[in-house]
C-alpha cells in the first residue's frame, strides 16, 4: 500500500513539475500549501492569483483615428530597436509596445508599416515562446484582411488573447503583466504626444480616464515582481500616479436602462474628468520618460 | 507520515492539473459568446482571459469601460450556460447590472455613452455548481 502511494506520489509530482514549467511555479506551490493550512484564505477564491484587467490599447488608437488625427509613424518604436531586447522583461514590455504599434498602423491601413511591425512582433513572440498565437492561420488572415479595419482589430486582439491565455495557463503571469503594461504605456504615449502637438478635448479626456488603469498597472507589477525586476518600473509608475491623483473625477450615478429582450443595458451615469494644462504636461513628460526607459 | 503527505500532494496536484484542463475547455465555450451567429466575430477581444477557480467565494476585478463603446461580458463555468453569476458595479458600489436577474445569462451587452471605472464580480450559482473554474471574456465594439 505504501509502495503504491509512493508511486502515485512520484508520478503526480512529476506531472506537477511538467505542468508548471513557467517562472511562477514556486510561488504557486506556496499558494497551494497556504490553502491547506487555512481554507478561509482569500487564495481559495481562485488558483490563478488575483485578477487584473487592462482596457485594450486598440481602443485609444481607435479614438485617435476617430478624431481624424493623421497617422504619425514617428510615434512608433523603431523596429531596429528589437534586436536590443535580450531579457525576458524587455522582450515582454516591448512586445506590448510593438503590438500596439501594429494595431495602430493596421487601423490606418498602413500595409507596409504593419508588415514591418508584424515581423518584429513575430520575432519577439518567438523569443518568448508564444509562436502559437501568431501562427500560419494568423498570418494568412492578417494578409487577407489587411484592408479591413474591423477584421484587423479582431485578428490582432485575438492573437494577443491567445498569447495571454497561454501565458496564464502556463504560470507565466509575470510575462503577461509586462506585455499588458507595455501596450498600455504605448497607447498613453500616443495620446499624450498627439495631444501635445494639437490639443484635443476627447484625447485629453482619454488621458484622464487612465487613473483606474494606472492603479491596476502598479498592482499587477507588484504582484508579479519576480526578484525585484519590476522595482524601477513600479517606482516610475508610482511617480506618474502622483500626477494622475490630481485629476478631478466628478461621478454621478443615474439608474441604467436594461433591455432584457436584447440582453443589453445602457448606462446613464454622468462623469467628468478635470485635468489642467500643468498636470497634462507633467503626465506627458513622465510617460515619455517611462517609455524611453522601456525602449532602451 | 511522509507517504501520507506525498499522497495528499498527489491528489492536490492531479486536481490542479484537472482544473487547468477544465478551464481550457471553458475558454473555448466563452470565446463562442464573443462570436456572431455566422462565425464572424462581432466583438473585439480586450486581449485578456480572466480565469478563476471559485470555491463558494467571489472573484472581482476593476476595469474601465470607455465612452462611445458597447461592451460584451461573457462568462462560463462549464457546458451548461447558467453556472456563473456576474455583476457590474459603479465607482460608488451601485450595482449597474447582475445577470442573476436574467436567468444567469452567459453574456450581456453594455452600451456605454460615457466612460466609467467599474468593478466586475463573479461567483458560481451555488444552487447549480459549488466549485470549479470560471472564465470571463470582455469584448468591445465602437
Amino acid at each position: 500500500m505504501k509502495s503504491t502511494l509512493y508511486r502515485i506520489g512520484l508520478l503526480s509530482f512529476g506531472l506537477f513539475l511538467f505542468s508548471c514549467g513557467g517562472d511562477d511555479s514556486s510561488s504557486e506551490t506556496q499558494k497551494v500549501d497556504k490553502e491547506i493550512i487555512d481554507p478561509n484564505q482569500s487564495l481559495n477564491t481562485n488558483f490563478d492569483g488575483k485578477i487584473f484587467s487592462i482596457p485594450s490599447p486598440v481602443q485609444t488608437a481607435l479614438l485617435i483615428k476617430q478624431v481624424n488625427l493623421p497617422f504619425d509613424q514617428s510615434l512608433l518604436n523603431p523596429t531596429e530597436n528589437a534586436k536590443k531586447y535580450a531579457t525576458e522583461q524587455k522582450q515582454a514590455l516591448n512586445l506590448g509596445i510593438y503590438g500596439t504599434d501594429l494595431g495602430y498602423s493596421a487601423l490606418y491601413k498602413q500595409k507596409s508599416v504593419s508588415l514591418k511591425y508584424l515581423s518584429v512582433v513575430e520575432k519577439l513572440t518567438g523569443q518568448l515562446g508564444l509562436e502559437g498565437a501568431f501562427d500560419k492561420t494568423f498570418m494568412s488572415k492578417f494578409e487577407k484582411y489587411s484592408d479591413d479595419q474591423d477584421s484587423m482589430m479582431v485578428i490582432v486582439s485575438d492573437a494577443f488573447r491567445k498569447a495571454d491565455n497561454f501565458l496564464k495557463s502556463s504560470n507565466r503571469k509575470s510575462t503577461s503583466a509586462l506585455i499588458l503594461t507595455g501596450g498600455w504605456i504605448e497607447s498613453l504615449h500616443f495620446a499624450c504626444a498627439l495631444n501635445k502637438q494639437k490639443p484635443n478635448a476627447k484625447i485629453t479626456e482619454r488621458i484622464g480616464e487612465q487613473q483606474q488603469t494606472l492603479t491596476t498597472i502598479i498592482e499587477i507589477l507588484e504582484e508579479y515582481n519576480k526578484d525585484g525586476s519590476n522595482d524601477e518600473l513600479i517606482k516610475d509608475m508610482k511617480n506618474l500616479k502622483i500626477e494622475f491623483d490630481k485629476v478631478v473625477v466628478d461621478y454621478q450615478f443615474v439608474e441604467p436602462k436594461t433591455d432584457a429582450k436584447n440582453k443589453t443595458t445602457t448606462l446613464q451615469h454622468k462623469i467628468t474628468y478635470k485635468i489642467n494644462a500643468d498636470i497634462l504636461n507633467q503626465i506627458t513628460t513622465k510617460v515619455q520618460t517611462i517609455r524611453n526607459n522601456i525602449l532602451k | 507520515m511522509n507517504y501520507l503527505k506525498i499522497a495528499l500532494l498527489s491528489i492536490l496536484t492531479i486536481s490542479f492539473n484537472s482544473m487547468a484542463q477544465d478551464c481550457e475547455k471553458i475558454v473555448k465555450v466563452c470565446e463562442s459568446y464573443l462570436t456572431g451567429s455566422q462565425g464572424k466575430t462581432r466583438f473585439v477581444s480586450d486581449g485578456q482571459v480572466y480565469t478563476a477557480f471559485l470555491d463558494r467565494e467571489k472573484a472581482e476585478f476593476k476595469t474601465t469601460f470607455y465612452g462611445g463603446s458597447t461592451y460584451r461580458i461573457a462568462a462560463s463555468a462549464g457546458s451548461d450556460d447558467d453556472f456563473v453569476i456576474f455583476s457590474v458595479k459603479d465607482p460608488n458600489g451601485n450595482v449597474l447590472f447582475t445577470n442573476r436577474n436574467h436567468k444567469n445569462s452567459p453574456y450581456w451587452d453594455f452600451k456605454v455613452p460615457n466612460t466609467i471605472p467599474v468593478t466586475i464580480e463573479t461567483e458560481l450559482d451555488l444552487d447549480k455548481k459549488v466549485t470549479g473554474c470560471a472564465v470571463m471574456l470582455i469584448g468591445f465594439k465602437q
